[in-house]
């Protein structure tokens, strides 16, 4: 929780546990994995550009950034997989990845003692309007498919994940917008602190289609040539100890600024300000930024004064946005993979997030 | 970092079918009243099955200070107005919100799918370049939860947890170790759902609708029946809520969560007894001490089988009282454990158990022992009661309360 009393220090919290990544997995724009993601954020590769959904001819004039179309029987098996959507299958892509990046797989821990954590939004759009289409199309308006009624949920995918994988502990959706992958990680690390679990598959998902393209592209609010992206990041989170690090998950405090209190450019300063001092350092340790609102016509200026006013000298930035488009659930864990897609080096890194809706938050990571 | 904290809840705030506010809320629950009607909120032409338990005669501007009802969907208005109850009952001062370490946490199943349904119609007849920006700005469901903050003003995380139909135990439970680790101070946590086309369409196709009445644990129960509304428990750590001399109905022990990691709709025995014996140990209660149990009780033949036979995995001796709720108030989606825990916590202080209406015959398939309140309340002096919460995608929450000490 954040701070937000009116004194000089930036939280009175105390410094929080680090957790570790032990494993990633990426589905993007780029491709499948870090590799992929790694040449497209350096240039060398372009990124997939297509609408990829049934209704392609449909889209507004605006970029895109998809995941390529897939086989979906080779990669995730026909038993089963038949009625998932195309956002389920996205996760669940990613999170296959991140397992087989566990020396071991997930053999030498407890399944029930193992969960999943997935952000997303509202779940998919699409078949939320499928459903709803089916409604007033057919004579009978109940006539809805059943086999795609349950995926209506918003815990789809974190239920299919635990599915496939028998993964019986803690298992949460988290609706949070563009800080979906923050509040994400803050559950997480609730879950593993309070002794919930022993070790979490913590993501986020996002699905571009002309439906939530026009959405967007109607709002406003969104650069003119700012790419819609899609795709998911699944990570194997656990305390520290519970694995080899690929990468650490320090401070990460959010907040909401859309109401009361010190406005949205003052609740990031103070969430920087906040996760920077729960990971026990300073402004001067921050080596590079990932901010996360570049495609936001009027957020994209304000999260840049304020990285740079409690920085005071902006480290270099590493923007995904041309790699990976503006991918809302999904945006900050594809930020997060983009950064560990460029390489170690002992860095420290701040990632920002903002939302529309007047949520802001921060997350220091060494990898 | 600080001690284990405990968690007191201060209040309470419900926005249902049988009443708004907690008062009302309670002595419709307590006589049995079933808030059932036909449906309003979209056009039945050509369902079936055309009830539903809908708010009614709610004027969302009685309630809210803050947030302006045409900005938000419906569910984000059900979960502001209970939060801003919630506040209320409580007794704190609101102009006291912004400084405090405080937050929400809100569940929901369906988000802001009567919004999506007004979308999605506009795309049908209009196609995708003609639908309204306006209305897309209401669908992400994290606005519910943020709606909560923006009423009362409070600047800590907004967190929407769509954890389908358990997700308002979830939310507790976020809600709960927050407090008890000392990262938050003040926490609103509850959930609000909108009774929606989709949603009931649904499970009549699934089967799971009843036509008429939601009779849980009856030989001749059908279904559900939807339901909608807001709920809010006020949660505060419990040394804080005595120096400030609040009421307190009770105290939130402690919760469960798991996931049955085998079916999307089907619920699953074992799984459901593994999560009562994990809320059980982390509210630090034996099994003996349990004096009712707030069920699922959907109504649908499967899940009270299901439900009965987890709980005689735990309870092997002696079934406490169990009973639904939904009876009365419909399948509230994801505000549904939100309810359950609020009226847990008037049983408590109260005094009574909460009834199963519409109970005819006990279903003899359910075994021997089952003891379902049926009709009204009867008065008892429960001082430990369980309160669950099951959902597609095998997600289950239970969260456990404790008499006031």
């Amino acid at each position: 929780m954040t701070a937000v009393t009116a004194t000089s220090a930036p939280t009175d919290l105390p410094e929080v546990a680090p957790l570790v990544i032990t494993a990633t997995g990426v589905v993007s724009a780029a491709g499948f994995g870090a590799g992929p993601l790694r040449d497209v954020l350096a240039g060398t590769s372009a990124p997939h550009d297509e609408p990829v959904d049934p209704d392609a001819a449909e889209h507004p004039a605006r970029s895109v950034r998809t995941v390529a179309r897939f086989d979906r029987a080779a990669l995730l098996g026909r038993k089963g997989t038949r009625n998932l959507d195309r956002l389920t299958q996205l996760g669940l892509l990613a999170a296959d990845q991140a397992i087989a990046g566990l020396p071991g797989g997930l053999g030498g821990a407890r399944l029930d003692r193992t969960g999943v954590v997935v952000g997303t939004t509202a779940g998919s759009i699409a078949t939320a309007t499928d459903v709803g289409r089916d409604t007033i199309v057919h004579e009978k308006p109940y006539m809805v498919n059943p086999a795609t009624f349950p995926n209506t949920v918003m815990n789809a995918c974190s239920g299919q994940i635990a599915i496939r994988h028998g993964l019986l502990g803690v298992n949460a959706a988290v609706s949070g917008g563009a800080l979906s992958w923050l509040l994400a990680v803050r559950y997480a690390r609730t879950a593993l602190s309070s002794g919930r679990a022993d070790r979490l598959l913590v993501g986020a998902v996002e699905e571009v289609t002309a439906r939530t393209a026009w959405a967007w592209h109607l709002t406003g609010l969104l650069a003119p040539d700012a790419p819609l992206g899609e795709g998911a990041a699944f990570f194997v989170v656990a305390p520290a100890g519970g694995g080899t690090p690929v990468a650490e998950l320090l401070g990460c405090e959010v907040g909401y600024f859309g109401g009361a209190g010190p406005g949205l450019y003052g609740g990031l300063r103070r969430t920087i300000a906040a996760a920077v001092a729960r990971s026990g350092l300073t402004a001067a340790d921050i080596d590079v930024v990932v901010p996360g609102a570049t495609a936001h016509t009027r957020l994209a200026r304000m999260e840049r004064r304020a990285l740079g006013t409690e920085l005071g000298v902006l480290p270099p930035t590493l923007d995904v946005l041309p790699a990976v488009g503006e991918a809302y659930s999904a945006s900050g864990a594809l930020q997060l993979a983009a950064l560990l897609a460029t390489g170690g080096g002992n860095r420290v890194a701040l990632l920002t997030s903002v939302g529309e809706d007047g949520g802001a938050g921060a997350m220091v990571v060494r990898c | 970092m600080h001690e284990r904290r405990r968690v007191a809840v201060t209040g309470l705030g419900t926005v249902s079918c049988v009443g708004i506010g907690i008062d009302a809320f309670t002595s419709a629950i307590r006589e049995g009243r079933v808030g059932s009607s036909e449906i309003t909120s979209f056009d039945t032409t050509g369902f079936p099955a055309t009830l539903a338990c809908e708010v009614r005669g709610f004027e969302p501007r009685d309630v809210l200070e803050r947030v302006e009802p045409d900005h938000w969907g419906p569910s984000a208005v059900f979960a502001a107005a209970a939060g801003r109850l919630a506040v209320q009952d409580g007794g704190l001062d609101p102009a006291s919100l912004a400084d405090r370490r405080a937050g929400t946490v809100m569940g929901t199943t369906c988000g802001e799918a009567p919004v999506i349904q007004q979308l999605t119609d506009q795309w049908v007849a209009d196609g995708l370049k003609n639908i309204d920006a306006d209305l897309v700005t209401k669908v992400p469901a994290n606005r519910i939860a943020t709606a909560v903050n923006h009423e009362l003003g409070l600047t800590g995380p907004a967190q929407t947890v769509p954890s389908a139909c358990s997700a308002s135990n979830f939310a507790l439970g976020y809600a709960y170790d927050l407090i008890v680790s000392g990262e938050a101070d003040l926490m609103v946590a509850g959930g609000a759902d909108a009774v929606n086309r989709s949603t009931h369409a649904g499970f009549l196709q699934l089967g799971a609708l009843a036509t008429d009445v939601c009779r849980p644990f009856d030989v001749d129960r059908s279904g559900i029946l939807t339901g909608e509304g807001g709920v809010a428990l006020l949660l505060e750590p419990y040394d804080v809520a005595q120096a400030r001399g609040a009421r307190i109905y009770a105290e939130l022990l402690g919760y469960g969560a798991n996931c049955d990691a085998r079916h999307m709709v089907n619920p699953d025995a074992d799984s459901i007894a593994a999560c009562i014996r994990l809320a059980q140990a982390s509210a630090g209660v034996a099994p003996e001490q349990v004096d009712y149990v707030c069920a699922h009780g959907t109504g649908t033949p499967t899940n009270d089988a299901t439900e009965v036979a987890a709980m005689r995995q735990v309870f092997p001796d002696r079934l406490p009282p169990i009973s639904s709720i939904k009876s009365m108030i419909g399948h509230t989606m994801g505000a549904a454990s939100g309810f359950g825990a609020a009226i847990c916590c008037k049983a408590l202080e109260e005094g009574f158990l909460p009834p199963t209406a519409n109970l005819r015959t006990l279903d003899p398939a359910l075994g021997a022992g089952v003891d379902p309140v049926p009709g009204v309340a009867r008065a008892a002096t429960p001082s430990v009661v369980q309160n669950h919460g099951f959902a597609f995608g095998g997600n289950n929450a239970i969260t456990m309360f404790g008499r006031a000490s």
